[in-house]
């Protein structure tokens, strides 16, 4: 909502507020004030001049050379204006000033003559459509002084920012209302309030139904002069960035901004049968052209005015071209009426036309308002428009409902917001804002609130009103008392936690990425047709094609923003993202919601880290291996010495997703299902994101991970006696498994094996191809005793024969 | 055997006061304290003194020695740093080389500011709660009293999956969720992802928010100043000015936004909080009576209050972010920096 502070003081006193503080006050009132600027900045520079002579430019017929005044100096000046003659008042833009569109007025040679500066037209300075020729102040303006002070304009240009619950100050007037409760003075409205003489002589009004229309008020007057406004009601509508069209239109609009009443304007001429009819079109009226020209669709949803033969006007939206206001017109049916608000809003969803009536009526417009903004709006078509109104007219109210009395407790507006309030307080502040009240008892008032407060319906409304006024500051600050409980952790949570902070540490950064996504991203990623990630949950309005559908998995998200990294040169990424994936189910129903965790790992394994002490060597498969143990181990679901709720396998040929290179490709597996995999991501779908390099991936379900049991933490006591570390050197063939090899030494019956690693593996010369060495080193410890050479070496024979037989193997020599 | 003792401490003294490199150092060490050194020998000796004598003679051979050794340590360090520094030597480290640092990576600024968030609220006896992200148009809009074709949905740009499913807008809904499953005294708030088809250089399709509310008796708005002025001093670590204004929400009544002193300008006037000196934080009200009767909680009996904060909005007045686009493109570099 815009105004100006001149026009909000024509209705009420401001006192001695400054612009700055008034609006403090308002946004202390909930009328949020979004801006304060002085009314049309870019006209400040602009001066008043006076033309003092003119002659024939020498080298153009069309062009004048000019002398005017511009206070103490004077300018020539070429100039093109067919009005530009001796004694007129007009508008300079002199050198060094900037046009509204951006030009710069600068010194120059006009065909030879020289011109310093510009003398303008109302559409050159922005202020109307006219061209014609410069503009024409009155004879009587002073020259040299600014031209926003000429025009009355030098005004401060205010914007509200409404909440939907206060139509009541789309309007000037609801400001002023708001603004007399600050200063406790008096509003001075041009109309108080009216009521109409019914008559139906000229014309009738049938309205269909009374819910759709409560109020439906009408006039007919004659004898209209259709002309441009005179200035003051052209400047008003130009200062809130409304085009002034013709008096009748503005008058109309002017109305609107000062009540909050729209108001519609029909040619009485142009309407069939002279009857309105306020009903819903018929099944046989499928179209309706509205005065911007457009052919609209319309359905017998939507209410419409229609007169003898059909629609003249989309209710409380827009006006009909076939009844529109023309300049031949001279007769006006003019139209001040309260529509349902769901009803307009409907209509205007549907049609995709918003207006500054249908804002108003969407919202809610006063249903005891209709009556006095139309009688200002007759007094002034009558003033101004040489309109002559005829004997009274038509007031329908079947649809108002009588005025609403409501009961508001001291006590619980008290309680409610913690501050002590007696019957005074509480009835002076909703008093001066028009809100009547009266004692009922020693807690309870009675209170009345006026037909323009829509939104007042309960005792609550009202506590906010008192709240309001009183000012949400001077409530004091309390702390609840409340008993002590404790909450109760979600487990999802802290396991979310758990993870991202491990991930950090090894040096994972955290991405977010949007939920919804392209589903090309399916493709991209070569799913099965029969993908169960296939079947997406769809945005019926997405804002574009790539944020269309709800992800079914966070890896392609990833990938783009591994894609972007790689562009900016990075050449080590890790990112991880924690989020949902989305399944659907039927219709209307809400989908399968699963949070799942993605880690992506691409370039060098030393990260940023200085290659002062790091090679440049690059992340692989056992980096990604590194990752799932270390989670698992962390959340004590593998390693933590009892059975491994977690482990990892190689998947088989069905559970293989298209995405992975095969060869390189582990599941986590757990008796709940599979829990997550860990890959190398198939370098032809790398490709497909852009991504020449090996990236790898470890994906995992959250969900499912949050159903396992973690071992519990089982104190194991020190070992007191030492260890004796001995090493085996084996010589198999390449095809044997390294974990065989070592679950073969772990599972032995041999006692006191501690422990059992690989150190070193070789291929290639001098060994024989098909061969390999790898070599175990193999720890033997025992609780109660130190280990003796005979006791060690029993076993590390038996461990070492076992080993050879199994497979195929012997020791290296030397 | 007492008076060579005194007098193998004095020869020692002496010779350890003349010492004057390392070297010589060394050979003291070894002649007086190593394995085969004097005070050794005179120890190996006590064997030969008499038996009353002897728990006074082992006492004061020990204390000689550790008197000595006492001196040698001294000297040892008096040597050191006498020498030339060490950073002169051409064989000295240089200490200017960068320290090897394993590598880390950097929560989210998003979940950082939501952790503080919630960590506040926690400390205050809230539970946190969760809900999903794809939500019922009754959860999103009805239960909190924004019927269908109510102008207050326009505040809502809603990307919609059905007719009734939609993507949540707000975390409001958990208000809703909570209430129709539990009883008061309720403390929660609610974090999490919502959606507004909105896109351009101050807003994202998918943000973050956190709600909160808390239902009991006697719940009064002076109560929700309260506990909001101790979350946002915390939040902004210093004793910031805040102020209450009257707003709307279809679900409290009464509304109101909530504005710290600007954390750029201090509350002179900036671009950031357009000149006013202030920047809007949260949302916040006395949930509407209508909210409680539909979940069937008596208005009379309980009141309660809640309040929604947009996490994005808290990290770029506390980090400085000014493009907020820059949140979802998750470039290192700007995850890096938090």
């Amino acid at each position: 909502m815009k105004f100006t502070l001149n026009w909000l003081k024509e209705y009420v006193d401001t006192g001695d507020l400054s612009p700055e503080v008034l609006s403090e006050h308002l946004t202390m009132l909930g009328l949020e004030v979004d801006s304060i600027a002085p009314l049309f900045p870019e006209l400040q520079p602009f001066k008043t001049a006076k033309v003092i002579s003119v002659e024939q430019h020498p080298n153009a017929d069309k062009l004048k050379l000019c002398e005017v005044v511009v206070g103490d100096e004077s300018f020539s000046i070429v100039c093109g204006a067919p009005n530009v003659r001796k004694g007129l008042v007009t508008s300079i833009a002199l050198v060094g000033s900037v046009m509204p569109d951006g030009m710069k007025i600068k010194a120059s040679k006009v065909r030879g003559v020289k011109s310093h500066g510009m003398l303008c037209s109302e559409r050159e300075l922005g202020l109307s459509e006219s061209h014609e020729g410069i503009m024409e102040l009155a004879p009587d303006t002073d020259h040299g002084i600014f031209l926003l002070e000429a025009l009355g304009m030098d005004d401060i240009l205010i914007e509200v920012d409404l909440t939907p619950n206060r139509p009541d100050c789309a309007s000037v007037i609801g400001i002023a209302r708001e603004v007399a409760g600050i200063t406790r003075s008096d509003l001075r409205l041009p109309v108080k309030s009216a009521t109409l003489e019914h008559s139906n002589q000229n014309f009738s009004v049938d309205v269909e139904n009374s819910e759709d229309s409560p109020r439906y008020a009408a006039r007919l007057i004659r004898n209209i002069q259709i002309a441009p406004s005179p200035w003051w009601l052209r400047k008003r509508l130009l200062s809130i960035g409304l085009r002034p069209i013709n008096n009748v239109v503005d008058i109309t609009n002017l109305v609107m901004m000062e009540y909050g009443q729209p108001l519609h304007a029909f040619d009485y001429d142009k309407i069939a049968g002279k009857n309105i009819l306020v009903r819903h079109p018929q099944q046989s009226e499928k179209t309706f052209t509205t005065l911007d020209g457009v052919e609209r669709n319309i359905d017998p949803s939507m209410l419409m005015i229609c007169d003898a033969d059909g629609p003249i006007a989309i209710a409380g939206i827009m006006g009909g071209m076939n009844s529109e206001v023309s300049d031949n017109t001279s007769s006006i049916l003019l139209e001040s009426a309260c529509f349902d608000a769901v009803s307009v809003r409907r209509t205007a969803r549907k049609l995709k036309l918003s207006t500054e009536a249908s804002y108003r009526f969407e919202r809610g417009v006063d249903p005891g308002g209709c009556v006095t903004a139309m009688e200002r709006a007759v007094s002034l078509l009558c003033e101004i428009a040489g309109g002559e109104a005829a004997e009274g007219g038509v007031d329908y109210y079947g649809g108002i409902r009588p005025l609403n009395s409501l009961k508001l407790r001291i006590s619980k507006t008290s309680a409610l917001l913690g501050i002590k309030l007696d019957y005074d307080q509480i009835a002076d502040v909703l008093q001066s804002i028009g809100i009547r009240c009266k004692p009922k008892d020693d807690d309870t008032i009675w209170v009345n609130p006026p037909t323009f407060r829509i939104d007042i319906e309960r005792e609550v409304d009202l506590i906010e009103e008192v709240a309001r006024l009183i000012g949400y500051n001077k409530i004091p600050t309390s702390l609840p008392t409340v008993n002590l409980s404790y909450p109760e952790q979600d487990p999802k949570r802290k396991l979310r936690t758990q993870l991202s902070t491990l991930l950090c540490d090894l040096g994972f950064s955290e991405a977010i990425n949007y939920s919804f996504v392209t589903d090309k991203h399916h493709d991209m990623m070569q799913l099965d047709e029969e993908d169960s990630r296939r079947p997406v949950v769809r945005l019926l309005n997405p804002l574009s094609e790539e944020q269309s559908v709800m992800r079914t998995m966070l890896l392609p998200g990833l990938l783009e923003n591994l894609k972007r990294n790689i562009n900016f040169q990075k050449n080590s990424v890790k990112l991880f993202e924690i989020g949902k994936v989305f399944t659907p189910q039927a219709d209307n129903e809400q989908p399968i919601e699963q949070e799942r965790l993605c880690c992506i790992l691409y370039g060098l394994r030393a990260g940023e880290a200085s290659l002062l002490y790091n090679n440049e060597e690059k992340v692989d498969i056992f980096d990604a291996k590194g990752i799932g143990e270390l989670l698992l181990e962390t959340l004590r679901l593998s390693a933590c010495g009892s059975e491994d709720a977690v482990y990892f396998r190689t998947p088989d040929e069905n559970e293989a997703e298209a995405y992975t290179d095969l060869s390189q490709c582990l599941l986590m597996d757990s008796d709940q299902g599979v829990v997550g995999q860990l890959s190398k991501l198939n370098p032809e779908i790398a490709k497909q994101f852009g991504i020449k390099r090996d990236i790898f991936y470890v994906d995992i379900d959250i969900e499912l991970l949050c159903s396992l049991t973690s071992a519990v933490k089982d104190f194991k006591s020190l070992p007191v006696f030492p260890a004796v570390k001995r090493d085996i050197a084996l010589l198999v063939p390449a095809s044997v498994k390294a974990g065989d090899l070592l679950n073969t030494v772990r599972r032995s019956k041999e006692k006191f094996i501690e422990h059992c690693e690989i150190f070193d593996i070789y291929q290639g010369k001098p060994l024989n191809d098909g061969i390999k060495s790898v070599a175990i080193s193999v720890t033997y410890r025992s609780p109660t005793k130190t280990l003796t050479e005979k006791n060690v070496s029993k076993s590390h024979t038996k461990i070492i024969n076992t080993l050879t037989s199994k497979f195929n193997g012997s020791l290296r020599e030397g | 055997m007492e008076q060579e003792l005194v007098s193998l401490q004095t020869k020692a003294k002496e010779q350890l006061a003349a010492i004057e490199n390392s070297s010589q150092l060394e050979e003291f060490r070894i002649q007086f304290l190593g394995r085969k050194g004097q005070f050794s020998t005179i120890m190996k000796n006590l064997g030969r003194v008499p038996k009353e004598d002897k728990p006074r003679m082992g006492q004061m051979a020990n204390g000689a020695r550790k008197e000595i050794e006492a001196l040698y340590s001294e000297k040892q360090t008096a040597l050191a740093s006498c020498g030339k520094s060490p950073s002169q030597s051409s064989d000295a480290i240089d200490l200017t080389l960068p320290g090897r640092r394993p590598v880390i990576g950097k929560l989210h600024p998003v979940t950082q500011i939501m952790n503080e968030v919630c960590s506040i609220f926690e400390g205050l006896g809230f539970a946190v709660a969760e809900g999903p992200d794809v939500e019922h148009d009754h959860y999103n809009f009805e239960a909190l009293n924004i019927p269908a074709h109510h102008p207050a949905r326009d505040m809502h740009d809603t990307f919609y999956v059905s007719d009734s499913i939609l993507l949540r807008t707000h975390t409001s809904p958990m208000q809703a969720r909570i209430m129709e499953t539990q009883q008061p005294p309720l403390r929660v708030i609610a974090p999490g992802k919502v959606y507004r088809c909105d896109s351009d250089i101050t807003h994202t399709p998918m943000f973050h928010q956190v709600e909160g509310f808390l239902v009991d008796k006697n719940v009064s708005f002076a109560d929700l100043k309260g506990i909001l002025t101790i979350f946002t001093q915390k939040m902004f670590d210093k004793d910031l000015e805040l102020r209450f204004r009257p707003s709307f929400f279809p679900f409290t009544e009464p509304s109101a936004e909530v504005d710290i002193a600007c954390v750029i300008c201090g509350g002179k006037g900036c671009r950031v909080c357009k000149r006013t000196g202030w920047l809007e934080i949260l949302g916040a009200g006395m949930i509407d009576p209508e909210v409680f009767k539909k979940v069937g909680y008596n208005p009379e009996v309980y009141s309660g209050f809640a309040f929604g904060l947009g996490i994005e909005r808290i990290a770029m007045l506390k980090y400085g972010i000014d493009d907020i686009r820059l949140y979802y493109e998750n470039d290192l570099r700007f995850l890096s920096q938090f």
